[in-house]
């Protein structure tokens, strides 16, 4: 018996001297952005997934989590990522990509990949409500799956239910972030998709402008939902994502 | 920022087909165990150190810790490890070693290394158990015992948390329950190391391990010059040899 719920282990691909540090998006696991790190792995860079705290466990386990704890995680990923390579690029998925951004203004990075990231909260005027109501009810369940690619289920290592208090700790995360971006010095490369109905792709244009001048680019991916590292789409995403690593570290 | 107590950070050190997980103890840091890491990797095995959640951040943090949670640090920590080895040796100091139990009852690994590690807890207050999640909302930091360095030297450079959270001394009764229903599940060769120099954890926990441990391939090794941390203190050098030796063989064993 063990606690990692089977398919949501971090994963470590041993590689050269430029690191991949891949982070998942929030209730989901390493299994989320594993496809792209082995495709990273495969133009042969080191990548590493963490586990974020309290993901791919039990949703109740959740129930205590701060976001800095989640930042810890993947500050924890880039540490041990360097003790390998010689510099790191930050890949992120949704909440996974507000931590890169945290991780880029504090930490040497050679770019971020922020995928289908959040730049406010998510707009469903039942959050606010359950935040009323948290004390009671602790969990909310999710909404039906919307893939393109309905394959792209498959596999899947998320909790089928958000933890309420969690939801307030991802805005935290968020507002977080939005102080910090304005320090990040590295080049930056958004995608996210247009048909994204869980963080609209305005999302997208909003953390682009809150961007300091310099190396940005956005790519506006189609055929996906939320989960662009997984709909049918995916491998656009990840020839893209190799592609800035390549640029960024060459 | 730092969110991450600077100088505390867990490591990882590429190297040949063996790998060793090294994991920290209670209120502990990944710095206790950096220096046998180093030593470990010079002789040429993967190493990686984890830091246990909660630890080397803020010691309000740990008031929400679970032993479950450390435990799946652990074991995140195997996983990254048995991607880039053949073949895993466990080895923890103190609440470290009972993880590193605890994930070779559950896991095959090469084989474990306890070092310091407690077998029960003889506090007299652990009967208020049952009421602790009350008590703990008020009772939050209690003071820890004197310290017992052998080399003194080592603790100006000694990372970990002043105070022992209450909460967390309630999850290490509740984790060393558990691994007195586990021990006997430990079958792959041990190493248990303990110090007579021990003030916090007595040298009978290291003979009652040893006594109820399911492995056929144990060995007991016994230091004197040395307090609890003996990954850090005066007769390290004794430790850091005992503990290579012991990957050396039982990594060549599983090869």
């Amino acid at each position: 018996m063990t606690w990692i719920v089977p398919g949501g282990e971090p994963f470590l691909l041993p590689g050269g001297d430029t690191g991949c540090l891949v982070l998942h998006g929030f209730t989901a696991s390493p299994q989320e952005v594993r496809q792209l790190g082995e495709h990273l792995a495969a133009r042969g860079h080191t990548v590493l997934g963490p586990r974020l705290c309290a993901h791919a466990v039990s949703p109740k386990d959740m129930l205590r989590s701060r976001w800095t704890d989640w930042l810890a995680s993947a500050l924890d990923g880039y540490h041990l990522l360097r003790g390998a390579c010689n510099r790191v690029v930050a890949l992120g998925m949704s909440l996974g990509g507000v931590l890169a951004f945290h991780l880029a203004a504090s930490r040497e990075v050679a770019g971020v990949v922020a995928m289908s990231t959040p730049f406010a909260a998510p707009r469903d005027p039942r959050l606010r409500l359950l935040r009323l109501v948290s004390p009671l009810v602790r969990f909310v369940p999710k909404g039906p799956p919307d893939w393109r690619d309905p394959s792209a289920g498959a596999g899947r290592v998320a909790y089928r239910v958000y933890p309420v208090p969690a939801l307030a700790e991802v805005e935290k995360a968020i507002l977080a972030m939005r102080g910090r971006l304005r320090r990040v010095a590295c080049p930056v490369f958004l995608m996210h998709s247009l048909e994204d109905v869980f963080v609209p792709p305005e999302n997208m244009e909003a953390i682009f402008a809150a961007l300091p001048e310099g190396d940005k680019q956005m790519l506006p991916i189609r055929h996906s939902n939320h989960v662009i590292t997984l709909d049918s789409s995916r491998r656009q995403v990840f020839d893209a994502a190799a592609e800035f690593v390549a640029r960024v570290t060459r | 920022m730092t969110l991450l107590m600077p100088g505390a950070e867990p490591f990882y050190f590429p190297g040949g087909r063996t790998g060793c997980l090294l994991i920290h103890g209670f209120t502990g840091t990944p710095r206790e165990m950096l220096f046998l890491g180093r030593h470990l990797a010079g002789e040429g095995h993967t190493v990686l150190g984890v830091r246990l959640f909660a630890h080397a951040t803020r010691q309000e943090d740990m008031l929400r810790a679970r032993w479950r949670d450390w435990l799946a640090s652990s074991e995140d920590g195997y996983h990254l490890l048995a991607d880039a080895c053949d073949r895993v040796v466990v080895i923890g100091l103190s609440m470290g070693g009972i993880l590193a139990l605890l994930l070779a009852a559950q896991i095959p690994v090469a084989g474990v290394v306890s070092l310091s590690t407690p077998y029960d807890n003889p506090d007299p207050r652990m009967r208020l158990r049952p009421v602790a999640p009350l008590l703990t909302l008020f009772w939050r930091f209690g003071r820890k015992g004197p310290p017992d360095w052998h080399d003194p030297s080592v603790a100006a450079d000694h990372l970990e948390y002043p105070l022992a959270p209450v909460r967390g001394a309630v999850e290490l009764h509740d984790i060393l329950a558990e691994l007195r229903l586990r021990l006997a599940e430990v079958t792959c060769p041990a190493l248990i190391v303990h110090s007579h120099g021990d003030l916090s954890v007595a040298p009978w926990h290291a003979e009652a391990i040893a006594a109820r441990i399911g492995s056929a391939d144990k060995r007991v090794v016994w230091v004197t010059d040395s307090g609890h941390v003996v990954t850090r203190d005066a007769e390290r050098e004794r430790v850091f040899a005992e503990v290579a030796a012991f990957v050396r063989r039982v990594g060549a064993a599983a090869a």
